[in-house]
């Protein structure tokens, strides 16, 4: 999860705090202290993680942008200068500017927010912000909650019984309420001990970036992984609903579909599958061939479920659906990024069985023996009422829509007696249409065209030409033909039938 | 990371809509807007002039309504709700909430049935002239919103939970001036009021929380209306009301303008489509269309660089919305192979239905193409940012992801646990992914106990019985040519009597080929066969069969094959009387494992042979697998299951650390010649065997 340090550099971060071994520092280079020690936990940990350093006052500034190579973040923390009053919600607007810009509004992402307890004084208070949340007209709307998931840590350099946190404590959890998250409130215990903070930030660090472990499992062969980024729980809200699912720690899968009939279904997340470890299985007495006894186990060349399931889906070109929670499901493929390297990725859908319309119910999918081939049907599927676009209706709305409906029985006109089933055709449908939207001045319009037609024929028309429309021009006047179930029928004439 | 969403999202007022249509005797004049035909002037000489044909105010109202629910049910087609309700004499109601009268046929023929409006009353006609009102209508529209719908009713039933029942109420009328439009809108609030206090009681019907009155006061083209636009106003906790007043012909247009803002709708022109010129197919010209689908479409790439996203919108003539201009991208190759990574997907459809440039794009799509839609860049270049693509008959925008991804760099697979095996079996896994290929189910298992896809993961179990994930892993599936298809009958659910023959008679003929001491093939020739020699390879090959048929015996014909088996081949755990004789047998087996000299030699022995004839990355031999599970088969549910004694279960853990059992030990003479094939040319390939890995 990308995170942003976002640290308060006004002036009340300057305050000394003599130390308990009696040296004299501020508060902000007990920050800045704090802030190595988590860097220092990352790169031992979690050392993927994509880490940005802002500073802010009145004004905010991106000191170092998103990046793995957290020296570059340690090399800046040496030269940070002090300025005025803290304003957190101009602070709020630089993050997500900054997480938009890079991530996109998919991309779940961290904050923390490391300050001393003093929210800013006037119109870009804190205070003052949370209490015109609602009375935002035109002007630019508070940043919370974010377009992107978000989890929001404030970290705060003061002592716990300072009045000035007190006082923010609630403006704070009003923040973390607002992004929608839950995020935390930090306070150092001691704030004279250096120790005392370094901890505080390596818990933290601890505490934000735990890996998600689980088991991808098909039948009887499964695997250990780990996925990355770690999943995080998704809030699906419907018209009637509004529910929060969880991922399992059992990836499952339910069967196999190819590539080409998923057809890129939208995704919540998605996240490599890396195998962790051997599988220590419970059951030992299980009929796999037990490998752990040979004590010298080189991971690499220890077989793996998971090399096997990607091999054999990159080589079909087939996904496996797998359920990843309660009713919740994804599908594991295998992937390459643009420099071919080839893994093997969960896309995690929308929780529900019925997200993707042209797969149907994930739950009533089955195999083709399991069922008598008359149960079966084939993806995509169809949905029961066709769409307008592919259902050949009557939109008026337009001159042009009109205008060119006509000139369509026109044309057929002029084809007669050829064309004399498509002029019916298109004439009963244009006729139904004007029947059911009370446009009778079409009707009696369009046997006035139909007699100018029958004027207007060259001599080499063949005679069914003005027999025909001279009968449907009389037909469309007639009222009894304002029914919507009666048809229009061609005159039968020695013409045609010869 | 749970998120809770302020409750206004949800129940929204678009899940029901009522159109209230005026059809009193006024809609039936002409909107005066004459319908161009230029393709009937001026062909011939003799020029007969036309009657002009102008739509009448009903028609053009009828029409604007029909295609508001054209794109509602386009982009959604379940959920959201909308009924038709015309007002003259009495209120006419066109469709009930129903999902089945949901539809633009039941519509059109309903509006079929009513037909024009009435008209007008002569004055001199001596009877008092009926009352034409839209008032029938709208108290019409208020009961209807009080009926539940099929979603409202589930969900009360399901939870109990009060459903929020917030609604919309589209009116086209028209108004003499602005005091009789507030008259209207009063009206409407009181019986609003009314009709919550007659519902309150009733257990059928659902008060109304929420209406929302947009009333849309329209005129021909060559008068001017002195009834005045208001904004959305509240007129009271219950109803919130708006007037919009514009000549009929501009209905679509504020219709088109309106629905975005009600179902949270935004526009899409994709520009540059190529398209052949009807009269000279040769050259192609380009053409715009313009869709529409949700707002969340474009999320992405709004709320980006800013700047980016300004470039991108803009406004079209005589329309009050705007719309996101983002280019066609010629498709290269097929790209529905691949799982895009996209992070929303929509329904669209297209803004001018029928227009040929609409048509064009639509069939290109339906006929299975997909098509790329980039954006440009302020900083140079474009990124593709969406893609348009049919399934099964719908399109659909979906958002492919153009921001930075969080899985930059990744290792590849082969950099991990597992990577640097190169003899899986792929192709059998292969061919279990085809045989679990999943396809949709015709008919609902509702009253099934058991979802087909719990029925697939079932399967699944068992075809992975017992399934070794390496070519060298296993003998018996790499002798297809021996066993085939005695696998896949063997892990099926049940076996007919014809496939238990099959399996029989697969296990005779490797016992005649044992007979005849002809070597086993393997069609992966791996090492480990090559060095072993002839009886080692049968005995393997016997004891992982065993070990494959004891693990799936699904019905009482596989036990019979597995039966069969049995008794075909004398296996180490068993002696002639293999019933009687188990406990004996397992008991003798276990004396002669407590010393723990002789445990320590025999595994050292085992392992000086292994080091000799193996290679270093070899699995343990298959006869250490099997003496396992010749022990473990005596405490499972199996024909050898019996009483243990506590000593039976302690020497048992003891066993279980064990190695192989020498193998001159298993036979049925107690004498075993020791290198039986040292002098004959056997011995050949094991050096050759050595140089593999």
């Amino acid at each position: 999860m990308p995170t942003v340090i976002l640290l308060d550099v006004s002036l009340s971060m300057t305050r000394p705090v003599q130390l308990l071994e009696g040296i004299e520092t501020t508060r902000k280079q007990l920050a800045i202290t704090g802030i190595n020690a988590f860097l220092d936990h990352l790169s031992i940990h979690s050392k993927l993680e994509f880490i940005a350093l802002m500073a802010f006052s009145s004004l905010y500034e991106e000191k170092c942008s998103f990046t793995r190579d957290y020296n570059a973040i340690k090399s800046e923390l040496k030269n940070i200068d002090d300025y005025d009053k803290t304003c957190i919600e101009t602070a709020l607007h630089g993050v997500n500017h900054m997480i938009l810009t890079e991530w996109g509004n998919n991309t779940a992402c961290q904050i923390i927010l490391i300050t001393d307890g003093s929210t800013g004084i006037g119109s870009k208070s804190l205070k003052e912000s949370l209490s015109t949340l609602n009375q935002r007209n035109g002007g630019l709307p508070f940043p919370l909650p974010f377009p992107f998931p978000a989890k929001i840590h404030v970290v705060c350099i003061s002592a716990a019984n300072e009045p000035n946190f007190i006082k923010s404590k609630s403006l704070y959890q009003r923040l973390i309420d607002l992004s929608g998250y839950d995020g935390s409130i930090h306070v150092p215990d001691n704030l004279q001990s250096e120790s005392n903070i370094v901890n505080l930030f390596q818990k933290l660090a601890e505490e934000m970036y735990t890996s998600f472990k689980g088991v991808l499992k098909c039948g009887n062969l499964e695997s250990k992984i780990i996925l990355s980024p770690t999943p995080v729980a998704y809030t699906k809200v419907t018209d009637f609903n509004t529910q929060t699912y969880n991922v399992s720690n059992l990836i499952d899968v339910c069967g196999f579909i190819s590539v080409a009939d998923i057809g890129s279904p939208m995704a919540v997340s998605r996240h490599l599958i890396l195998p962790a470890g051997i599988l220590q299985k419970p059951d030992a007495s299980s009929n796999e061939i037990d490998l752990t006894d040979e004590n010298s186990v080189d991971e690499g060349s220890t077989p793996s479920f998971c090399v096997l399931l990607h091999g054999a889906l990159k080589v079909e070109n087939m996904a496996a659906l797998v359920s990843v929670g309660d009713n919740w499901f994804g599908f594991v493929y295998s992937w390459a990024d643009s420099k071919k390297k080839s893994n093997l990725m969960l896309t995690i859908l929308t929780p529900g069985s019925d997200v993707i319309p042209w797969l149907g119910d994930l739950n009533e999918l089955g195999t083709a023996d399991m069922f008598p081939a008359d149960q079966l049907g084939t993806f995509p599927l169809r949905p029961n009422e066709k769409r307008s676009y592919s259902q050949n209706g009557v939109v008026w709305i337009r001159q042009a829509g009109l205008q060119s409906d006509i000139q369509k029985i026109l044309r057929h006109a002029r084809k007669l007696p050829e064309k004399t089933q498509q002029f019916y055709k298109e004439l009963n449908r244009l006729r139904k249409a004007a029947i059911s939207l009370g446009f009778q001045d079409l009707l009696s319009g369009l046997a006035r065209i139909f007699e100018r037609e029958c004027l207007q024929l060259p001599e080499t028309a063949h005679p069914d030409c003005s027999v025909q429309l001279q009968h449907a021009a009389d037909m469309l006047r007639k009222p009894q033909n304002r029914d919507i179930k009666s048809m229009l029928m061609p005159l039968q004439t020695n013409y045609n039938s010869a | 990371m749970p998120f809770t969403l302020p409750n206004n999202k949800m129940y929204p007022a678009n899940h029901k809509t009522v159109f209230v249509l005026d059809h009193t005797p006024y809609f039936g004049i002409s909107c005066e807007n004459v319908i161009e035909f230029e393709f009937l002037k001026g062909r011939t000489p003799t020029y007969i002039p036309m009657a002009p044909i102008s739509k009448s105010l009903w028609t053009s109202s009828i029409e604007s309504a029909i295609e508001y629910c054209r794109i509602v049910w386009d982009l959604f087609p379940t959920g959201k709700l909308i009924r038709f309700f015309a007002s003259d004499t009495v209120a006419h109601i066109l469709n009930g909430w129903n999902t089945s009268q949901q539809s633009l046929t039941h519509i059109l023929n309903g509006c079929a049935l009513i037909g024009v409006p009435p008209s007008p009353p002569s004055h001199r006609s001596s009877t008092p002239s009926p009352d034409y009102t839209v008032l029938h209508g709208l108290r019409a529209a208020i009961e209807g919103m009080c009926e539940p719908t099929e979603y409202q009713i589930e969900k009360l039933k399901n939870d109990n939970n009060k459903v929020l029942n917030r609604c919309r109420v589209i009116c086209i009328t028209s108004a003499r001036d602005n005091e009789s439009m507030k008259r209207l809108e009063e009206i409407f609030l009181t019986v609003l009021n009314q009709q919550n206090k007659l519902v309150a009681g009733n257990d059928s019907l659902l008060p109304i929380d929420h209406c929302h009155l947009v009333i849309i006061n329209t005129f021909p083209i060559n008068i001017e209306s002195s009834v005045n636009n208001h904004p959305s106003k509240a007129l009271s906790s219950l109803l919130t009301t708006e007037v919009h007043s514009i000549k009929a012909p501009q209905i679509p247009n504020k219709l088109s303008y309106l629905i975005l803002e009600h179902y949270d709708l935004a526009s899409t022109t994709v520009t540059g489509i190529p398209m052949k010129e009807e009269q000279n197919a040769s050259s192609s010209a380009n053409y715009d269309v313009e869709i529409f689908h949700s707002t969340l479409a474009h999320t992405a790439i709004l709320k980006g660089n800013a700047s980016d996203s300004a470039a991108i919108r803009t406004t079209k003539d005589g329309l009050e919305y705007e719309t996101v201009t983002l280019k066609w991208c010629t498709p290269r190759g097929v790209t529905g192979n691949e799982l895009q990574n996209c992070t929303a997907m929509h329904r669209i459809t297209p803004v001018d239905v029928n227009s040929r440039p609409s048509l064009c794009l639509i069939n290109f799509l339906l006929s299975g193409r997909s098509v790329m839609l980039e954006m440009p860049r302020k900083a140079g270049g474009k990124i593709t940012s969406h893609l348009l693509a049919a399934h099964g008959g719908e399109i659909f925008i979906h958002t492919l992801c153009t921001a930075r991804s969080v899985l930059e760099d990744p290792p590849s697979i082969s950099e991990g646990c597992g990577g640097r095996v190169t003899d899986y079996r792929i192709p059998d896994f292969g061919l279990l992914i085809k045989q679990n290929t999943l396809l949709p189910i015709k008919t609902k298992s509702s009253n099934e106990i058991q979802k087909p896809t719990e029925r697939v993961k079932e399967r699944l179990n068992r075809q992975t019985k017992y399934w070794p994930l390496t070519i060298n892993s296993t003998l018996i599936f790499n002798l297809k040519q021996c066993i085939d298809p005695l696998p896949s009958l063997i892990v099926k659910e049940k076996l007919t009597t014809e496939e238990e023959f099959i399996c029989k008679k697969i296990i005779y003929n490797l016992i005649s080929l044992e007979t005849k001491m002809e070597p086993l093939h393997s069609q992966n020739t791996g090492q480990r066969l090559k060095g072993q020699k002839r009886e080692e390879q049968y005995k393997a090959m016997w004891n992982e069969l065993e070990t494959f048929l004891k693990s799936n015996l699904h019905s009482d014909n596989h036990r019979s094959v597995y039966q069969c088996l049995l008794e075909c081949h004398k296996f180490s755990f068993d002696d002639d009387k293999v019933g009687e004789k188990v406990d004996l047998d397992d008991a003798l087996n276990q004396l002669d494992n407590i010393g723990a000299t002789t445990k320590d030699e025999n595994s050292q022995r085992a392992s000086v042979i292994r080091a000799t004839t193996d290679s270093p990355m070899s699995p343990p031999p298959l006869s250490n697998i099997n003496t396992t599970f010749g022990r473990q088969q005596s405490r499972g549910n199996s024909i050898y299951s019996a009483q243990r004694t506590l000593f039976e279960i302690f020497a048992g853990q003891e066993k279980g650390k064990n190695r192989t059992e020498f193998s001159g030990r298993l036979g049925d003479s107690l004498v075993t010649k020791l290198y039986p094939n040292l002098k004959t040319d056997d011995r050949g390939p094991r050096d050759g065997a050595m140089e593999v890995e």
